[in-house]
């Protein structure tokens, strides 16, 4: 993993030469992630699906031509909530008040359009893929139960980019889906809820280096 | 792009990386052990774990000096630190000390890791046993109850005990729960002596028509102690929902035999009994069978299912593959017996309508090589030479076996469920048959005709599900 980080930035550093056009930035993000799995996140997180999100990308701006970007990045999400006990899909959920904690990071890639680039005001398109970790952790008076595990996921995504120079602002939904990541065992199986995936909302700060 | 630009990129990208990397790690680790933060004389803080109550083996800090130091620079070094006292490790330089009173540890620290003579100084942190809790009782003759070590007791102690809140009905012969002399036949019952701080709800003798549900039999004496004899107070054997409430209801006669009518009665008296606005009997124990049917009866099971009592029910000890009425109701958990081996007891009944299996023993056998001799249930029980010529005040330990025995495993360990917040009888159910412990070759998640869905395993079907945990994950 840290040979692939570390090839990404030797990468992105050597691109601005080939491409004089282009210009770097990087991302803060933060958000609202909802997750897909709705009801086994309810479940287990005292009735709510969501929570914040937040993380950052590096992005290369026009590549090959003027509007297209790619970037890398990564986010987390993690909430707390118990473990319960649900016997089929329309029964009532027991919550039993063992606490556990989800963390959610993808790690992801991103190819997009962006409008009018060059102007203030741009909107801009994506899709990518990438790998989606999983960590579940939870704790039955003293016997502490952890999960961990990865999956391939993609994503779409639609923004708009407000600014102009070094600093702009950004706001972005995207919908990811992680299959097969879910639904192993737990609440998720009795819902038969397979995908890690969600809704986010994000909020962006972009700190942009060249023209 | 500029060179400034290049710089800046290069210093905040990975910058973005760290905010997630960092942030995992955070979560990532493991709880600390009560960290608490204390105030150095430079205005900073520093945090130094601090040992739990009752630990007197943890603080001061470890210091470890490099190979070549000579002891006179060790005895100076840790002198400028404010080390008071110290003790040398059995392997290298290494020193376990104590700072002085008017030197703040976290100082005393940070002089030494300036030191060029100290490899490396810490805190001398703790560590603690990373084991799930377990409970043992103090009762004397808990080592003989080798039913309640097969079904995991100590650890499903650990986890849930019961609440008094909630109760569990025996429909039996009565239960010996009280001092009481019969007026009509002068007789006298004793309550028995292992019921200390028991909970008793006021049940009811369908028998004999009175408030006064004793037991003239010693059935259902021996069934309610295995629900929640007294635990832990140091004597007799223990029960295995001993938190939770009991029920006497009084169905069967002195000889056993009870009818329909009767049963389908204590059912719905138990079901619909309120006590501070509430309905406090969540579990019906029905060790009791027979051929034939009743829509009286499967009525009744149906009226308290609706109202959310889980009802369990002998599967019967013909050792034949049919399931007793009123156990092999769909309404009923049927429950049949093993014996100390994890095998189907002789006597078992078996059959689809059977759900899950308990340990009910087998009195010809001592598999457990229990010092009585016999893997009986053992229980506190009324003395059975007595009760012969009508005496009801004599107690003794008591073995029995059959599935009547296995059965109030399974309606303590619903107890215990429920107490834990799992309380729809289906889920109640449910999670007992997920839990269970496969027997004689059924796949994982499946079932037989002679075990069910196999050994019940209440410490698993306690601790529920995780978002993508399961019970045996």
């Amino acid at each position: 993993m840290k040979l692939r980080i570390a090839f990404s930035f030797a990468t992105l550093a050597l691109l601005p030469r080939a491409a004089s056009a282009g210009n770097f930035g990087v991302e803060a993000q933060g958000g609202y992630f909802a997750m897909s799995a709705t009801k086994s996140a309810k479940a287990v997180f005292d009735g709510s699906s969501g929570g914040a999100t937040f993380g950052g990308a590096l992005r290369y701006v026009n590549v090959i031509r003027k509007g297209i970007f790619i970037a890398v990045g990564a986010r987390t999400f993690s909430k707390s909530g118990q473990r319960v006990f649900v016997a089929t899909p329309t029964g009532p959920v027991a919550r039993l008040g063992f606490p556990l904690e989800a963390r959610i990071t993808p790690i992801f890639g991103t190819v997009g359009y962006r409008f009018f680039e060059g102007r203030a005001f741009v909107p801009y398109l994506g899709a990518g893929g990438g790998v989606t970790k999983y960590h579940e952790t939870s704790e039955v008076t003293g016997d502490i139960r952890e999960e961990n595990r990865s999956r391939g996921s993609f994503h779409v995504l639609a923004g708009v980019e407000y600014g102009k120079g070094m600093f702009r602002v950004g706001a972005e939904g995207l919908y990811s889906s992680v299959p097969d990541s879910l639904g192993v065992g737990g609440v998720s199986k009795v819902y038969n809820e397979k995908d890690l995936g969600g809704f986010s909302v994000l909020g962006k700060l972009v700190v942009s280096f060249g023209r | 792009m500029s060179r400034i630009s290049r710089f800046l990129l290069l210093l905040l990208a990975p910058a973005a990386f760290c905010v997630v990397w960092t942030l995992r790690i955070s979560h990532a680790g493991t709880p600390p052990s009560r960290p608490v933060f204390v105030a150095t004389d430079h205005g900073t803080y520093a945090a130094l774990a601090v040992p739990p109550r009752g630990s007197s083996r943890a603080g001061g800090l470890i210091v470890a000096f490099r190979p070549a130091v000579e002891e006179r620079d060790i005895e100076r070094a840790l002198r400028q630190a404010g080390v008071r006292e110290g003790r040398r490790g059995g392997y290298g330089t290494r020193y376990l000390v104590n700072v002085a009173e008017d030197v703040a540890p976290a100082r005393a620290l940070e002089r030494l890791r300036s030191m060029d003579e100290v490899d490396y100084a810490e805190v001398n942190g703790l560590v603690h046993k990373d084991a799930a809790q377990t409970f043992t009782p103090n009762d004397p003759r808990y080592n003989i109850q080798w039913n309640f070590r097969m079904v995991g007791a100590e650890r499903t102690w650990g986890i849930q005990k019961g609440s008094p809140t909630v109760a569990v009905a025996v429909l039996d012969t009565g239960i010996a729960f009280e001092d009481y002399a019969d007026p009509r036949t002068g007789q006298q019952f004793r309550k028995a002596l292992d019921w200390e701080g028991t909970v008793f709800l006021p049940g009811h003798d369908f028998v004999n028509d009175d408030d006064h549900a004793n037991d003239d039999e010693g059935h259902g004496t021996h069934v309610a102690s295995t629900v929640a004899q007294a635990t832990n107070n140091n004597r007799s054997f223990a029960g295995l929902a001993f938190n939770c409430a009991l029920m006497p209801v009084k169905v069967l006669d002195r000889d056993g035999f009870g009818t329909f009518f009767d049963v389908a009665e204590a059912i719905d008296y138990a079901a619909n009994f309120t006590q501070n606005g509430q309905h406090p009997v969540k579990v019906i124990n029905l060790s009791l069978g027979g051929d034939g049917s009743s829509e009286d009866v499967r009525r009744a099971v149906d009226r308290a299912f609706a109202a959310g009592v889980v009802i369990v029910a002998a599967a019967g000890n013909d050792g034949k593959g049919t399931i007793e009425f009123p156990a092999a109701l769909s309404g009923v958990m049927a429950v049949g017996a093993v014996d100390a081996r994890k095998e189907r007891a002789y006597y078992s009944n078996f059959g689809p309508q059977l759900s899950v299996v308990a340990p009910g023993g087998d009195c010809g056998r001592n598999d457990s090589q229990n010092v009585f001799g016999a893997d009986c249930v053992w229980q506190q029980g009324m003395n059975p030479d007595l009760v012969a010529i009508g005496r009801y005040d004599s107690f003794v330990s008591l073995g029995q076996d059959g599935t009547s025995t296995a059965t109030p495993h399974v309606a303590a360990a619903a107890a215990l469920l429920i107490s834990q917040g799992i309380t729809d009888p289906g889920a109640v159910r449910a999670a007992l048959e997920q839990t269970a412990e496969r027997l004689g070759g059924a796949p994982a998640g499946g079932r037989n005709d002679s075990f069910g869905s196999g050994l019940i395993a209440p410490a698993k079907a306690l601790a529920g599900l995780g978002l993508n945990q399961g019970p045996n994950d």
